[in-house]
């Protein structure tokens, strides 16, 4: 059996707002193997984002065990966590979070700049993995050069570039439409073909249906996990939609 | 964590992005450095000339002047009321007869007086000396020779002129054996003296010429009495000794009784210089405090604009955060920022200073010159107000909780 690469033991989350206290994860147990593709629902306000944030290691939890890779999270400092961040960690967000004023190469090479060890060959790497994602030719252009699909892609390629152990997406195809959202979540599926870890946060059952299993989260509890034997392939429901021009067609 | 070109390229950016509001930041920091820069170099570029002017006289000088000192501004206060008339040659003679540790004294009048050749005119300062002169005094002589001590002793009508007088009287003419009128006077040029050029107050120290005390005394002024008694001594150890005894001898010479003030005072050389420094160093301080607050000013605004761009740049700062930026990397990158601003305002406050100074130089009698010294302590100057009024805006952003920056909109 692969190894055990996230280990929660009883995470639980509250916010404190002055005196109101929002319990926002109430005792979370969760295992997430190397390699596994994983989805976690439920309603909004349901405590996904946070659990996100948990994992990310870009918030402590306020009890409980956490264990990335069997280093203890909870026992580190704000610059070890900022160390797993950059390295270990890579980050899709819904609203994308691309610096407005940084190009596609340097957005991209933002990690790299906070990355302690060298990297060999920097910009051919980065020019590799933007290519990857399919921007080629995109590199100079700022985000609001770029469709939405185009920076979601972005991000990936900044999520990536560090080589980090899981990526986390938070609603990565929130903001976007329901093609866009299937490329996005072809080329996640890629990834995962290739062997990384993807943890993926949705409201929407079909693009659930996309991951290997999904968590359910109600009230910062999970509720219910559901094994999905066979995930949709978006690559071929890519290949069954219609294409943009004809979309364009038919709305004419 | 992040190199430390990629923060300084980010620091531009960011100042590129607002021109406007980053100029306006640095207003206060341009005018306080360019008002520092700017008076240190009038402040060191007089004094430089004023002691480059009162050096050019010659070495290890004491200098006596008619009237009794008040309070210390002595030589200064050329204006005192009391007897004007009191330094006799016969006082000089007395120093050369008594004193040993004197090396050269001279007599000098100064004043100024028209002076012609032919239909060309032109008013020119008047050293009246003795042969002595040449060394004391410190005239160079280019062409020719300086009056002799049989010149004096005749009140012979020679003269030494100064490169102005030449240019203006003679120009392509040879002045030397030419006989040029004084006061309406006939004086035969007997050599050419070296130029001094320009003292602090604009004088054209070459436009002068030169002649023969007793010539002065008896066919120009007059007059019996000396505008000052210069003295030298042969080393600096000399100076005090020497001071001394010629007190001593003037007040014999003038017949004082012991209870009586001095009837002239007497400075030396570097007494004269040391009071000057004074004033220019008062002069120093005083707008370089208006400048201090005007740096305090523009530090105040740089933080506040400092503190404006982390709530700007919030969820950057968040986004940072999420990619694996360490506080450190945070605070780096905003005191950066604020070092890179306050520092574009130091250089342009020097290149502002360097204007009034090329504008000093060109359109006024002062000379400005902008030391190497005041550009360091500029630019440190300028790096630590960045870093004081940074720190706090810096800080903020580094201590930001990631989660909160991406939530803020
Ligand atoms: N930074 C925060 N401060 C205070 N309350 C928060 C914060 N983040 C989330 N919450 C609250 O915690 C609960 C869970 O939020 P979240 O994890 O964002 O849910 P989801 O992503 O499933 O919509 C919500 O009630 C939300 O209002
Ligand atoms: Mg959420």
């Amino acid at each position: 059996m692969a190894k055990n690469i996230i280990r929660m033991e009883q995470i639980a989350k509250t916010y404190r707002i002055g005196k109101i206290q929002v319990k926002a994860l109430r005792g979370v147990d969760m295992n997430i193997s190397e390699g596994e593709f994983v989805s976690i629902m439920g309603p909004s306000g349901s405590g996904k984002s946070t659990l996100m944030n948990l994992i990310g290691c870009l918030d402590a939890p306020t009890s409980g065990r956490y264990y990335l890779e069997d280093i203890d999270v909870s026992q580190l400092n704000d610059n070890q966590l900022a160390a797993i961040r950059n390295s270990k960690v890579g980050f899709v967000f819904q609203t994308f979070n691309l610096l407005p004023r940084l190009s596609t190469f340097q957005n991209v090479e933002l990690p790299t700049i906070y990355f302690l060890d060298k990297i060999k060959n920097k910009s051919k790497k980065i020019y590799e993995y933007i290519e990857n994602v399919g921007l080629k030719g995109k590199e100079k252009n700022k985000p609001n050069e770029l469709s939405g699909g185009e920076r979601q892609r972005v991000a990936i390629a900044r999520a990536l570039i560090n080589d980090p152990t899981i990526i986390l997406a938070d609603e990565p195809t929130g903001n976007l439409d329901s093609r866009t959202g299937e490329e996005i979540m072809a080329i996640f599926q890629q990834l995962n073909k290739e062997g990384k870890t993807i943890i993926l946060v949705t409201h929407e059952l079909d693009i659930a249906h996309h991951t290997e299993r999904i968590i359910y989260l109600r009230d910062g509890l999970i509720i219910k996990e559901e094994k999905i034997d066979k995930p949709v392939n978006a690559r071929e429901t890519l290949a069954k939609m219609p294409k943009i021009e004809d979309r364009i067609n038919s709305e004419a | 964590m992040g190199s430390f070109s990629e923060n300084i390229k980010i620091a531009f950016q960011s100042l590129f992005l607002n021109k406007l509001r980053s100029v306006l930041t640095m207003l206060g920091i341009i005018i306080g450095v360019g008002a520092v820069v700017a008076v240190m170099s009038i402040g060191s570029g007089a004094q430089d000339s004023v002691i480059a002017s009162i050096q050019g006289i010659g070495s290890n000088l004491i200098i006596v002047i008619p009237g009794s000192s008040q309070e210390d501004m002595g030589a200064l206060n050329q204006f005192s009321t009391a007897n004007k008339e009191s330094l006799k040659l016969e006082d000089v003679e007395a120093i050369k007869k008594y004193s040993r540790h004197v090396n050269g004294v001279i007599p000098v009048i100064l004043s100024a007086a028209p002076v012609t050749y032919l239909d060309k005119g032109i008013n020119a300062s008047v050293y009246a000396s003795s042969e002595d002169a040449e060394k004391v005094y410190n005239f160079e002589i280019e062409r020719g020779k300086f009056f002799s001590k049989s010149d004096v002793a005749n009140s012979a009508n020679v003269a030494c002129i100064g490169p102005t007088v030449a240019d203006k009287l003679f120009s392509d003419e040879d002045p030397l054996g030419k006989t040029m009128k004084v006061m309406g006077r006939n004086f035969k040029i007997i050599g050419t003296i070296k130029s001094k050029g320009t003292n602090m107050f604009g004088q054209d120290q070459d436009n002068a010429i030169a002649v023969p005390i007793t010539t002065a005394m008896n066919k120009l002024y007059g007059q019996k009495y000396l505008s000052m008694i210069i003295a030298d001594t042969e080393t600096e150890k000399d100076i005090d000794i020497a001071t001394e005894e010629m007190t001593r001898i003037i007040r014999k010479q003038h017949a004082l009784k012991s209870g009586d003030k001095n009837d002239f005072s007497i400075q030396s050389q570097t007494e004269i210089l040391d009071a000057l420094s004074t004033v220019t160093n008062i002069f120093t301080i005083t707008i370089g405090s208006i400048a201090a607050i005007s740096l305090l000013v523009g530090g105040i605004g740089i933080m506040n604009i400092m503190l404006v761009s982390v709530t700007e740049r919030t969820r950057e700062i968040g986004i940072r955060k999420a990619i694996g930026a360490k506080n450190r990397d945070i605070l780096i990158q905003f005191l950066t920022e604020s070092v890179v601003l306050s520092l574009s305002g130091g250089i342009m406050g020097i290149i502002f200073a360097g204007i009034i100074a090329l504008v000093l130089n060109k359109y006024s009698p002062i000379t400005a010159t902008i030391s190497p010294f005041s550009i360091l302590l500029a630019v440190s100057f300028s790096t630590f107000v960045g870093l004081f009024f940074g720190i706090y805006p810096a800080m903020r952003a580094a201590r930001l909780n990631p989660i909160e920056a991406l939530r803020f909109e």
